[in-house]
């Protein structure tokens, strides 16, 4: 099936180089004028520097962060909750979304408790996550799994719903006899773009999460660093954890971007 | 090409064959009132009829996406009871896969067909061919004007080999000019393969140019008006005498139901004088 999908390969090396690049340059605009402020108000308004240090110091506390390696494990173990929790996230949302997208009768016995816990932030579930499983991984994964569950489901229910009731009559006209066949060789490629989007938004509100979960339930991760660095006064630390958090979110949001334009039919 | 399995046209039968809705206050609707018709193997029949006739409604049934209320419909002995891969349709909007490309769209059925991969190809860029499009293969749907995805969805349907072909009003979306290439394509393509068809139209030129039978349909509720059968040689030249003749004919059939149903809506029940 993946043949199938168009390529982005047809494009000389050299041009998809430059096109990521000209991509990156409003990154890189945003940057340097988030740095010209702070440093304009570290300049004009000389705070303590356990409020606010300076671009420079922050960089080189970011640089040692890194060579200890303190950095990269924080990072590392936030990104790996997210990862885990979000994948089981899948693997309950998507299923579930494609039988409340094309049974009716089910989607109208699961959609109010759907409705009903919806609204509840993720962050609300933090108390409760801590109560049931202490602060060890399991409270995270918890939490994350709250926060990536509703984006995944909504988006994969609107996908199954919203397919071209001709498309369905085509496959079962065209040799489409079972539901499983139907469902393999239309419902699912036609529904996948959607779905991909709600992977993505899910990614992203799994990652802001976790972070709030880790300040307050952690001894590892980028939340942690955080509200450890704010403890002991190391505004430094606390602007590194920032930074990273903002520039593993893009960085992530980048590999979905790629992985859409790859298999979404509906991109141009 | 015998891999594809036999594809003989096949004739259809119905017997009586009708369909009536409920409506959600509990009343009954009849969309259709029972029909019979014997269509012989390989041959042309243009249903004709002013919208709300049930004729979408006729070959959704025959196509088996819908079951009748009463009465059969039989394909050679076999009674049409769901969807099968041995009774194609062509749709008005097109109904390409906007996921696969127009080779993968004719491969459809006939990978469901269980064809291996290799012949699939094989047949599938045949198919493209005999409608002029084996260079488009690559191309997704989005990137083919209306005439050419029909033109794709027609490959797609004959490459499966059907033994019988519906067509719902196929050439309805298209401008005058591209409607017109297509009828000639068709024919010539219905000409090599022989295949039972059953063409819906609301065009009553269209319905003359293609048919060799034309099937009249009156609506509110719909039933067979009259059965016209044309003789005409192909290709047919619509600003002929003949032509004309056969023109006047349905349109004075059509304008009498027109009438009643334009009366019934409390509308002039005055015809058109002269049509078109």
């Amino acid at each position: 099936m993946i043949d199938s999908f168009a390529s982005a390969g047809d494009k000389p090396s050299w041009v998809v180089v430059f096109r990521s690049a000209t991509r990156l340059m409003p990154y890189l605009y945003a940057a340097v004028g988030v740095i010209a402020v702070w440093w304009a108000v570290v300049l004009i308004l000389k705070p303590h520097m356990s409020l606010l240090p300076s671009p420079l110091l922050t960089a080189q506390t970011f640089v040692q962060l890194v060579k200890s390696g303190e950095l990269p494990t924080d990072a590392a173990y936030s990104v790996s909750r997210v990862v885990v929790a979000w994948l089981l996230s899948a693997i309950v949302a998507v299923p579930l979304g494609f039988a409340m997208g094309r049974w009716p009768k089910f989607e109208r016995v699961i959609d109010p408790v759907v409705e009903l816990f919806r609204p509840i932030s993720p962050l609300a579930w933090i108390p409760l996550a801590i109560l049931w499983f202490g602060i060890d991984e399991g409270g995270k994964i918890f939490v994350i799994f709250i926060g990536t569950f509703f984006p995944i489901l909504l988006n994969t229910v609107a996908g199954a719903k919203n397919i071209d009731p001709v498309l369905i009559r085509a496959g079962r006209i065209l040799g489409c006899a079972s539901d499983a066949s139907l469902f393999r060789k239309v419902v699912l490629p036609a529904a996948l773009p959607q779905v991909i989007v709600g992977l993505r938004v899910s990614f992203g509100t799994g990652w802001a999460a976790i972070i709030a979960a880790e300040l307050v339930a952690a001894r590892s991760g980028l939340g942690y660093l955080i509200s450890n660095g704010m403890e002991v006064l190391r505004s430094d630390y606390v602007l590194v954890g920032m930074v990273t958090i903002g520039v593993v979110g893009v960085l992530f949001d980048a590999v979905f971007r790629w992985v859409d334009s790859r298999y979404n039919w509906m991109a141009e | 090409m015998n891999i594809v399995g036999s594809g003989a046209a096949k004739p259809l039968s119905l017997r009586g064959l009708a369909k009536s809705y409920a409506t959600a206050d509990g009343r009954n609707i009849e969309a259709l009132l029972p029909v019979d018709l014997d269509i012989a193997p390989g041959e042309f029949l243009v249903v004709v009829g002013p919208s709300g006739c049930g004729k979408s409604t006729l070959l959704n049934i025959l196509a088996g996406l819908a079951a009748p209320s009463q009465g059969e419909a039989r394909v050679g002995d076999v009674l049409v009871r769901g969807p099968d891969i041995d009774r194609g349709m062509v749709f008005q909007d097109y109904a390409l896969f906007p996921w696969l490309n127009v080779v993968g769209n004719v491969e459809f059925g006939l990978e469901r067909k269980g064809v291996p991969r290799r012949d699939r190809r094989e047949i599938a860029m045949r198919y493209l061919a005999m409608v002029g499009l084996a260079e488009f293969a690559e191309k997704r749907p989005r990137e083919l004007s209306g005439g050419m995805k029909q033109r794709v969805a027609i490959a797609r349907t004959f490459a499966t080999e059907p033994s019988i072909i519906f067509m719902d009003e196929p050439f309805g979306a298209l401008d005058a000019l591209t409607r017109r290439h297509l009828q000639h394509q068709l024919l010539r393509i219905w000409q090599q393969h022989r295949k039972t068809v059953v063409f819906i139209t609301h065009s009553v030129v269209e319905a003359i140019y293609l048919a060799d039978r034309i099937v009249l349909m009156t609506a509110r509720p719909g039933r067979i008006k009259s059965v016209i059968r044309i003789e005409l040689p192909h290709p047919r030249d619509p600003t002929s005498d003949e032509f004309r003749l056969i023109e006047r004919q349905v349109y004075s059939d059509l304008d009498e139901e027109l009438a009643k149903s334009f009366h019934m809506e409390g509308h002039d029940s005055a015809g058109p004088a002269a049509m078109p």
